[in-house]
């Protein structure tokens, strides 16, 4: 492995890009022509003899309720009804339908104060659409008839919207494993005096110039991938669970369900169909107990559970909602002394990855700028509201939109320019990365900062918009980001791969590594045929089948290329060298003199005349026939295969910055994006086009976070925009003019010189945005998305800075 | 309930169908006759997913059409925009672009691209832009997207001279 | 809560008019009449029950929309949004059905909805209900029978309902032909171009030099219904076309509305552009002109 390693570095810094086969090339995505024709298998296109139709019953009436009395009988009556289930017909087994507990160490995961509080069907309604009970029938439509008839008799409890109102000493508790409602505060035992950072923080805000300090709020905002989520199970003749499911974590909802029914691995089978998108919708379990539930409950056959969008709204995680106090503290040359931050995020009704979202919200904090001294303190509390989990950053967009305002308001008190302050106090490669416990290893900042400006017009903008009149405004922000490639160190990172040569010279890569549309699955196979010197048609990978696969974490964290494209990598050097081992003999010659062409002709570099065909070797090391005449076997006997199980010892993180112009109408509040630029310091692209979609896609997102998607409630908690007609995300008419600019400065750790991409995208379009807007109409705001009906407000509250 | 004997045209292919009075084209399509490429996406004629065209080039949305009002009518879907295994300009273009990320919109979205250049065969950015509107795509910020129609566009005009 | 099927029903598919207004004269109430049927579909999934369904799909001879230069627009039951934006008689003559029609919905549902369904819906937010409501017109009841002419000002009673009796058939709308100096402009807020109003407005007025008269505005998003502005209409009426009186006219508004709190939008941020929104309608009518 050593010596496999070393050929990378080499490749890394000795060769051109133009030098690679197809490493930076536009390929063709593996999966896009069944996708432009339809014919991709999606879970919802799954269809098996003689399938049942499943429903969970919900509760619509309460966000907050006791089930006092269930009578599904009504319902078992309709004709097609096959099963009622209610809580006592299913495992009473507790469980977390998230899968970050199951990554990090038992003592870890207590320290964390991770818990299993849920249940199939539940008998405490925790928030609007909770499911109480389920239904199996010959069609939906039964299903549906039947789940009407469910008679239902509650107890209504007082409906808590805020982390303030469940935490009142009164409050109905949500479990009594988390005393107060307190879902997760930072742990002492982790994080001393529960909390990040470093330095004395109260000290330096004494000797600060300036201070300032806000709080913020950033709102529940829906992944809305485009399937909802759909599930097949099947609990078959031969006591196997099937699930057919789109989770982004296919290993680790496979032991989960293991875990949950009592089963060997072994016995439980999960397939991983085209995924309909992810953005962490999909982290962990959404529905999958309660379909494999339901499976169980009439063996041999097939249920199906396809969710109206409405439902897969209410039932799949969305964005913590967050409120975010910050104050910072600055030296009059802008020196930022102090940064003293909170995070209270509303965590819904279960726990799921509690322990997750307001660590990570702190870490995206600490790793950004050269604080001389910052502390950071995150909680989550219990509310009745749809369970709040992973969305594309997960926290980072949140601490954008705060940090990256309060910047801007250090700049405009102190009088610099902002993009000049970030490039001056934005941390930098040796600087302690986002946990505090690693160095950056690579860092474009300063480069992307560069271009971004340039692409955009920045300092003519920015001084030219420092005056104007009139009721159209325009303003341009910067916003600058970091994340992570892989969970390391915080939580598990591992992928296994394995690479099986066929007869002719063919791979097949086992990766359990998931495209969740991402391009991951493309961008893996070139790795493997780079790494091979295989042509790309000849590779091949198999991912989302748990009997093939072996061990991954799931598509998170940014880290299916970093990680999985290491592993990938690895194992394939490992089978070049297997390859290029048994041709050295044949070729009498020593490995490192050897290369392989497109026809898959290994030879000799300083005598191409000397090789041997690869497929030979393949196709002799399985058949392994002995000479009719000499009787010696042909070949060095095996199939050639290798394995890896890659655990990383590091992170890379992607460094990135957006700009925004945006025009503001001042009647109206009106906010017109005219245009976003957007520079990524990605490392390496595998696949540029790959790269730049994760980045248009991100944008269409951050904006949207920033100017109008937010989950409503009314009083009673009920979810009033639970649809795309009352929810709505930018179109293709309303997207801004956009330039995606790829830095690339390869990073010494990742594949290739490879970072992420895949988070970064909705990051800094966020803060961006904020700010674009706080230079048009000199007012910031707090209170996120930034809409009109606030826009408009302000304006006659505050009035506009320049009239 | 009612039930209604009609004949469908898709992709070429004559059905004579008995569908139940509450059956939406998209349910037809999928379950009856085992087409998955349309897709549910929100049911509510917002997303574009179950997006086919009518008499060849006039984009309606299958969610929000019951399937026995279609009497006669002929429907073509994604799967069935290519001939004799020649993707149709548009498919093309979004393979060339690499406009497409899950996908689940794809389908959509191609039958969407198809109907405005059939519309407009010489669109403005604007005009695309304006033309996609009812499809949603969460994953790619259109920028792909409306450069594939724009080509495929472009393509078909060269290939129409 | 919404379902991905729609409960059961019982769907009549008329193939004629004497035959739909039959259907109608025996079931009154129990019938939900639907052309493009996307409003009503949408419904029925959120829980709406209908227990019989007349669609209008196999009527023939209703998808007409036809302009005479003296006798005005004619649009057929079926005719839908789309061919409203294909017609360049529209475009020309009643730039605000025109403009209302063009970023109407989706490219899908222009294609699939209809005008005269729009209207029937009696939602306050309906883009063509605003256009219509402006320039004016009537509906065509037919029942069986009988036929009576329904002023557009009349149509809508409250909040998703119109004064359509049960066995009635709109089978047409009539908009009259514009006298010379006729104008008209639509104009929407919405939180992305795709998407319903959170305020609309359409207005239309006889312009003599820079006076005008037979002013009619409409507003939508504003009040249960589709609502014209009387004392904007007022204020403006007879009046020279200039700033000022266009802020008169605009701070009459707040007179005539009576906004609320919705997922789109705020009563206070209604309250906050609707004068300034009917003012652009005017100034785009006229720069039209």
């Amino acid at each position: 492995m050593q010596r496999a390693r070393r050929w990378q570095w080499q490749r890394i810094e000795g060769i051109q890009m133009s030098e690679f086969k197809t490493i930076g090339k536009n390929e063709q995505r593996v999966d896009i022509r069944s996708k432009v024709l339809g014919t991709a298998v999606y879970a919802a296109d799954v269809n098996l003899p003689d399938m049942l139709h499943g429903k969970v019953v919900r509760c619509y009436e309460h966000a907050h309720a006791r089930v006092v009395s269930l009578d599904l009988s009504a319902a078992a009556a309709v004709p097609g009804v096959v099963k009622v289930l209610g809580p006592k017909d299913v495992t009473s087994k507790a469980f977390n339908k998230s899968v970050i507990d199951l990554m990090a160490s038992e003592s870890t995961a207590q320290m964390l104060g991770d818990i299993e509080e849920q249940h199939i069907f539940t008998d405490h309604v925790k928030f609007y659409g909770d499911g109480i009970a389920g239904i199996i029938a010959t069609s939906e439509e039964a299903a549906e008839q039947a789940a009407a008839l469910v008679a239902v008799e509650y107890e209504p409890l007082p409906v808590y919207l805020t982390p303030e109102a469940s935490a009142a000493p009164d409050a109905v508790q949500f479990t009594d494993q988390k005393p107060g409602n307190l879902a997760f505060s930072l742990p002492d035992g982790m994080f001393p005096g529960g909390q990040l950072g470093w330095g004395e923080v109260d000290q330096a805000f004494e000797g600060a110039d300036l201070v300032i300090e806000d709080t913020f709020y950033t709102p529940k905002q829906k992944q809305c991938q485009m399937e909802p989520n759909s599930y097949v199970a099947l609990y078959d003749d031969e006591g196997r669970l099937n699930c057919w499911m789109s989770s982004q974590m296919p290993k680790l909802v496979h032991e989960k369900l293991a875990r949950l029914f009592e089963m060997p691995m072994s016995q439980v089978k999960v397939t991983q169909t085209v995924v309909g998108g992810g953005f962490g919708a999909r982290l962990g379990m959404v529905m999958e107990p309660e379909v494999c539930a339901m499976a169980l409950a009439v063996p041999g056959r097939p249920v199906k559970l396809q969710q109206p969008r409405e439902e897969d709204w209410l039932t799949s995680p969305s964005r913590h909602p967050s409120r975010y106090w910050m104050k910072l503290g600055f030296k009059k040359d802008g020196t930022p002394a102090a940064c003293d931050a909170r995070s209270t995020n509303f965590k819904g009704g279960y726990y799921l990855d509690g322990s997750a979202l307001a660590s990570t919200t702190g870490f995206w904090l600490q790793g950004m700028y050269r604080f001389d001294t910052l502390r950071y303190k995150g909680d989550s509390y219990f509310t009745n509201q749809p369970v709040c989990g992973a969305f594309r950053g997960y926290g980072n967009p949140q601490t954008n939109f705060v940090l990256e305002q309060m910047i801007d308001r250090g700049c405009a008190e102190l009088n610099i320019d902002p993009l000049e302050w970030r490039k001056k106090w934005h941390k930098q490669v040796g600087d302690m990365s986002w946990l505090n416990a690693t160095p950056y290893t690579s860092c474009a900042l300063d480069e992307c900062l560069d271009q971004g400006a340039e692409a955009i017009g920045w300092a003519e903008k920015r001084a030219k918009y420092a005056s104007q009149t009139g009721t159209k405004r325009r303003g341009i922000g910067v916003s600058v980001g970091n994340h992570t490639s892989g969970a390391f160190p915080m939580i598990l990172e591992q992928t296994t791969c394995t690479v099986r040569l066929n007869e002719d010279a063919s791979a097949t890569v086992l990766v359990a590594c998931s495209e969740i549309g991402q391009g991951s699955h493309t961008t893996l196979r070139q790795i493997a045929a780079e790494t091979l010197g295989l042509p790309l048609d000849d590779v091949r990978l198999d991912a989302g089948d748990s009997d093939a696969n072996g061990f991954d974490i799931g598509a998170h964290a940014s880290r299916t290329l970093y990680v999985g494209g290491t592993a990938v990598m690895k194992a394939c050097e490992d089978a070049r060298e297997q390859l290029f081992a048994r041709a050295a003999k044949l070729l009498q010659t020593s490995i490192d003199e050897l290369d392989i062409d497109e026809n898959k002709q290994i030879f000799v570099k300083d005598s191409p005349d000397r090789f041997v065909s690869a497929a030979k070797i393949c196709r002799d090391g399985s058949f392994n026939f002995a000479n009719p005449q000499t009787g010696e076997l042909e070949g060095e006997p095996g199939q050639i295969q290798a394995y890896v199980s890659y655990k990383p010892d590091n992170n890379s993180p992607p460094f990135f910055s957006t700009f925004v112009e945006v025009e503001v109408d001042t009647e109206t509040g009106e906010v017109d994006v005219l245009e976003l630029v957007s520079s990524h310091d990605i490392g390496r692209a595998i696949h540029p086009a790959i790269c730049e979609g994760q980045m248009e896609g991100g944008a269409q997102q951050g904006l949207g976070m920033a100017l109008m998607e937010e989950i409503y409630f009314d009083d009673n908690g009920h979810v009033t925009n639970n649809s795309f007609t009352d929810y709505k995300m930018l179109g293709a008419s309303d997207m801004p003019k956009m330039t995606n600019i790829l830095v690339e400065n390869p990073d010494p750790y990742g594949p290739f010189g490879a970072k992420s991409v895949g988070e970064a995208g909705l990051v800094t379009p966020v803060g961006a945005t904020a700010n674009a807007i706080f230079q048009a109409t000199g007012i910031q705001f707090t209170q996120g998305p930034i809409t009109p009906e606030k826009i408009l407000q302000a304006i006659k509250e505050k009035g506009l800075s320049y009239t | 309930m009612s039930k209604h004997a009609i004949t469908l045209k898709v992709n070429g292919a004559s059905y004579d169908l008995v569908v139940a009075s509450n059956k939406t084209l998209l349910e037809v399509l999928r379950d009856q006759l085992n087409m998955p490429e349309t897709k549910y996406g929100c049911g509510t004629g917002e997303c574009g997913a179950c997006s086919v065209l009518v008499e060849g080039d006039v984009a309606i949305n299958s969610c929000l059409t019951l399937a026995a009002t279609m009497d006669g009518r002929e429907i073509t879907t994604a799967a069935g925009l290519q001939q004799n295994g020649e993707l149709h300009p548009v498919q093309q273009a979004f393979i060339d672009h690499s406009a497409v990320q899950c996908g689940y919109c794809t389908p959509g979205m191609v039958v969407k691209g198809v109907s405005l250049l059939a519309k407009n065969p010489n669109p403005t950015e604007q005009e695309i832009r304006e033309g996609l509107e009812g499809s949603i795509c969460r994953c790619t910020g259109y920028v792909k997207i409306v450069e594939a129609v724009d080509a495929a566009g472009k393509a078909m005009a060269v290939a129409a001279d | 809560m919404s379902t991905r099927v729609l409960t059961d029903f019982d769907l009549v598919l008329p193939g004629s008019l004497s035959e739909a207004l039959d259907i109608l004269a025996q079931n009154g109430s129990a019938v939900t009449v639907v052309a493009g049927g996307t409003d009503i579909l949408v419904a029925m999934k959120a829980g709406f029950k209908a227990d019989m369904v007349m669609s209008l799909t196999a009527l023939p001879d209703l998808d007409y929309l036809d302009y005479d230069a003296s006798s005005g627009l004619r649009i057929g039951a079926n005719a839908s949004i789309a061919q409203v934006v294909d017609s360049a008689d529209v475009e020309r003559h009643y730039p605000a059905l025109w403009q209302a029609a063009k970023i109407f919905a989706t490219p899908q549902l222009r294609n699939t909805a209809t005008v005269v369904g729009n209207l029937l819906r009696g939602s306050p937010a309906g883009d063509c209900c605003a256009a219509v409501a402006a320039l004016g017109g009537s509906l065509t009841m037919a029942s069986a029978g009988s036929t009576r002419e329904l002023d557009i000002d009349d149509l809508w009673v409250a909040y998703g309902t119109t004064a359509r009796a049960d066995n009635e058939l709109a089978v047409e709308l009539k908009i009259p032909a514009p006298a010379a100096g006729r104008v008209s402009a639509f104009k929407r807020l919405t939180r992305v171009n795709e998407d319903l109003a959170k305020l609309n407005v359409a207005v239309s007025l006889q312009m003599d030099g820079s006076t005008c008269s037979d002013v009619r505005l409409a507003m939508g998003c504003v009040a249960p219904t589709m609502i014209r502005l009387p004392s904007a209409e007022a204020v403006l009426e007879g009046s020279e076309l200039n700033s000022e009186t266009l802020e008169k006219a605009a701070a009459a508004v707040q007179e005539d509305i009576s906004p609320i709190d919705d997922q789109r939008s705020t009563a206070e941020y209604r309250r906050g552009v609707a004068g300034v929104y009917l003012k652009r309608a005017v100034e785009q009518a006229c720069s039209i002109a």
